[in-house]
């Protein structure tokens, strides 16, 4: 249902502004709406002006935020050492805090500079290494000769590889060889070995084609390949131990300092909301003004609790709604119990207006009824009433696998209920095994006695959509169009009246009179409404038909549910035939869990709620600290 | 020669209606997945849309039912 929510005023002196807004944000049951007292009229010379900070309180918003800054770099810079926040108590230490945060900054950003060269360096060493450890079997290979100068490169694809041969054969006049390998990461490289005195060329064909030379260190470039790795190890190991001390370093920071800077962030992002807050309040020469929403069962302890922390110099006070505020009053959802579950459902759609209704309890009502009506079935029942206590069991911390749980469990026990009305288990399986019968229809044959059941669903859910309509014009001081809706039920019931004596006639029901009825209703609706109204008539004897989905999705699953126990009797085996049954009702309950819950949710949110539910509403947003 | 024009009215009875229908579901179906690529908590709303033209077929079903029944 939709809460009850109250329009209030909170009035005091100009000095008690913040110390206000901190109490309202503690509490976390208010929420401030600067736009309803742009309507406020005062005196002349004590007009309402937006909050003007003085000099002091500027100086340290700015302070605040300055610092906020700093603490919130160097908690990025920090490693997560721990999730511990200090229970330090905020002010007296922010003094300590800016004094420390810099130094600290100063530091941290300086190690995590070295840092990042020492991890680059480590990534290089580690690529190089990969590079001349797997050319070390192609250099074997070659001829030991002073005059061959050997260059390693790195190359894209084989098709690349191909086309750089054929290149350099043709600029060396083939006095060049090229052998490749793939790294361990999967890199392919390649060995180019040439005359020394071509070299130049080859470098400058390989810079032409942007293929990339493994270069060295200078002071490695002269060592055999041996030598070369070995050093590139020894680097390696230095490098790799220089980030480990770097690294325990700024962990042990962490330890000791992220509880006081994250406990020391926490107040200084609630310091700073206080001051953006002040935004939403007015001001007189002496006194602020602060209107907004909340909950109405919250007023009393919030005006007791206001009085008592200001001894009577804060007051509040709460207000009519006026009618040009509905559209303005934020709202919130809550439903008891077996309802609250059905949440998940209203929640695919946007908010309700707060003069509207709340979808949940209705969707709660009608929904597992829909479903079970289109399965029904005791065996898919069955099956889904495991599923269901299997989920909200097992998933019952997380809310909204819970939930679901919930939800199907309800529309299961109707699946069931409806079931036995049906006569089905399985299909036909009950009725051929158990000598199971309906009670009411047999769907697999009564099309047309079940088409005029779903029919008739469909008239009581629409004509209850249209009286919930009417009601919610009336509360919205709207006679003229509940009057409308009134007239558009009655004529929807003399038409559906007249159809059903024009089809089975009865002595006590005559067509003509219906007709005259709908005849002289018209006109009135048409006069009111203009041309719409014959076309909002047929809108809704659309609606009504569009319920015939319940019968129709109901035959195809119970046609399908046959289908498998005939498939699973003609397989001649009866292992074959029970795993092909299982297979064809395992299908089965799949599209039936789907389909059913697809078509109820159309028939509410398509059919049923465009006849009275006026969608569009504000989320209550409270204020309140963030959770630390 | 009656049973066959009975059966093959039937059939277009369902049969144009599920064409239609899937080809409004397959114009709804790639405006929905592209609309979920940016918003994927308008999921519940994407599939009740999809699910909006199977009216058609429905009533085509009901349409061909009560041709073979009465």
């Amino acid at each position: 249902m939709i809460i009850r929510m109250a329009k209030v005023e909170i009035v005091g002196p100009k000095q008690d502004l913040l110390a206000t807004l901190d109490l309202l944000h503690n509490r976390g049951i208010f929420q401030p709406d600067p736009q309803l007292l742009e309507r406020v009229e005062l005196a002349r010379d004590d007009r309402l002006n937006t909050l003007v900070l003085n000099e002091h309180e500027l100086h340290e918003r700015s302070y605040f935020q300055g610092l906020y800054e700093r603490v919130s770099i160097l908690l990025e810079l920090l490693p997560e050492a721990t999730d511990a926040i200090s229970p330090l108590q905020s002010l007296p230490v922010m003094d300590l805090v800016d004094e420390l945060v810099d130094q600290h900054l100063a530091k941290v950003s300086d190690q995590d500079r070295i840092l990042t060269e020492y991890r680059k360096e480590v990534e290089d060493l580690q690529r190089d290494l990969a590079f001349w450890q797997a050319l070390e079997p192609l250099l074997a290979d070659l001829p030991q000769d002073s005059n061959l100068e050997l260059l390693g490169i790195t190359i894209r694809d084989t098709r690349q590889l191909q086309a750089l041969e054929e290149l350099l054969q043709q600029r060396t006049g083939g006095r060049c060889h090229i052998s490749s390998t793939t790294t361990t990461d999967g890199v392919l490289i390649g060995l180019v070995a040439t005359d020394r005195r071509i070299a130049g060329d080859l470098r400058q064909a390989l810079t032409d084609e942007r293929i990339p030379e493994m270069s060295l260190p200078a002071e490695l470039a002269n060592l055999t390949l041996a030598e070369r790795i070995a050093a590139l190890h020894e680097r390696l190991k230095t490098a790799t131990a220089n980030c480990r001390k770097i690294e325990t370093q700024l962990l042990e920071l962490s330890r000791r300092w992220r509880p006081v800077y994250r406990r020391a962030l926490v107040w200084l992002e609630e310091r700073l909301t206080l001051y953006r807050a002040t935004a939403t309040a007015y001001t007189t020469r002496l006194c602020f003004i602060i209107q907004g929403w909340m909950e109405q069962s919250e007023v009393p302890a919030l005006q007791i609790d206001i009085s008592q922390a200001f001894a009577g110099r804060v007051v509040l006070e709460q207000l009519a709604i006026l009618e040009e505020d509905l559209d303005q009053v934020p709202v919130m959802l809550r439903n008891p119990g077996y309802f609250a579950p059905f949440e998940i459902l209203s929640r695919l759609l946007p908010l309700p207006k707060y003069s509207s209704y709340d979808p949940t309890p209705l969707l709660g009502l009608f929904f597992p009824v829909f479903f079970g009506m289109i399965l029904g079935d005791i065996g898919y029942g069955l099956i889904l009433l495991i599923i269901s206590v299997f989920l909200a069991k097992r998933f019952a911390p997380q809310q909204m696998a819970s939930d679901i749980g919930k939800v199907l469990g309800v529309a299961s026990l109707y699946t069931i209920f409806f079931g036995f009305l049906y006569g089905e288990l399985f299909g036909n399986m009950g009725e051929t095994w158990l000598g199971l019968h309906a009670f009411w229809f047999d769907r697999s044959k009564d099309i047309l006695p079940m088409a005029v059941f779903a029919l008739t669903v469909g008239v009581v859910h629409i004509l209850l959509g249209i009286t919930l309509g009417a009601l919610a014009d009336l509360r919205r001081h709207q006679p003229r169009k509940a009057l409308l809706k009134l007239a558009m039920l009655i004529v929807v019931l003399l038409s559906l009246l007249a159809v059903v004596s024009w089809l089975y006639p009865q002595s006590w029901l005559n067509t003509g009179p219906l007709l005259i009825g709908v005849a002289i209703l018209m006109p009135v609706m048409i006069a009111a409404e203009g041309l719409l109204a014959p076309l909002e008539l047929l809108k809704t004897m659309g609606n009504i038909i569009s319920y015939v989905r319940i019968m129709a999705i109901g035959f195809s699953s119970v046609l399908l549910a046959v289908v498998a126990n005939r498939l699973g009797g003609m397989s001649g085996s009866i292992m074959v035939g029970i795993l092909v049954a299982t297979m064809l009702h395992a299908f089965n309950l799949l599209l039936g869990v789907f389909a059913p819950t697809v078509h109820a949710l159309r028939l509410h949110y398509v059919e049923f709620f465009s006849k009275f539910l006026d969608l569009g509403g504000r989320r209550f947003e409270p204020w309140h600290k963030r959770p630390s | 020669m009656e049973k066959v024009w009975i059966a093959f009215a039937a059939a277009l009875a369902i049969g144009l209606p599920a064409i239609a229908t899937a080809w409004a579901q397959s114009r709804i179906g790639a405006a929905g997945a592209g609309t979920l690529a940016e918003k994927p908590e308008l999921t519940g709303v994407i599939i009740i849309l999809v699910a909006i033209p199977e009216t058609m077929v429905i009533l085509g079903f009901v349409v061909a039912a009560m041709i073979l029944l009465m």
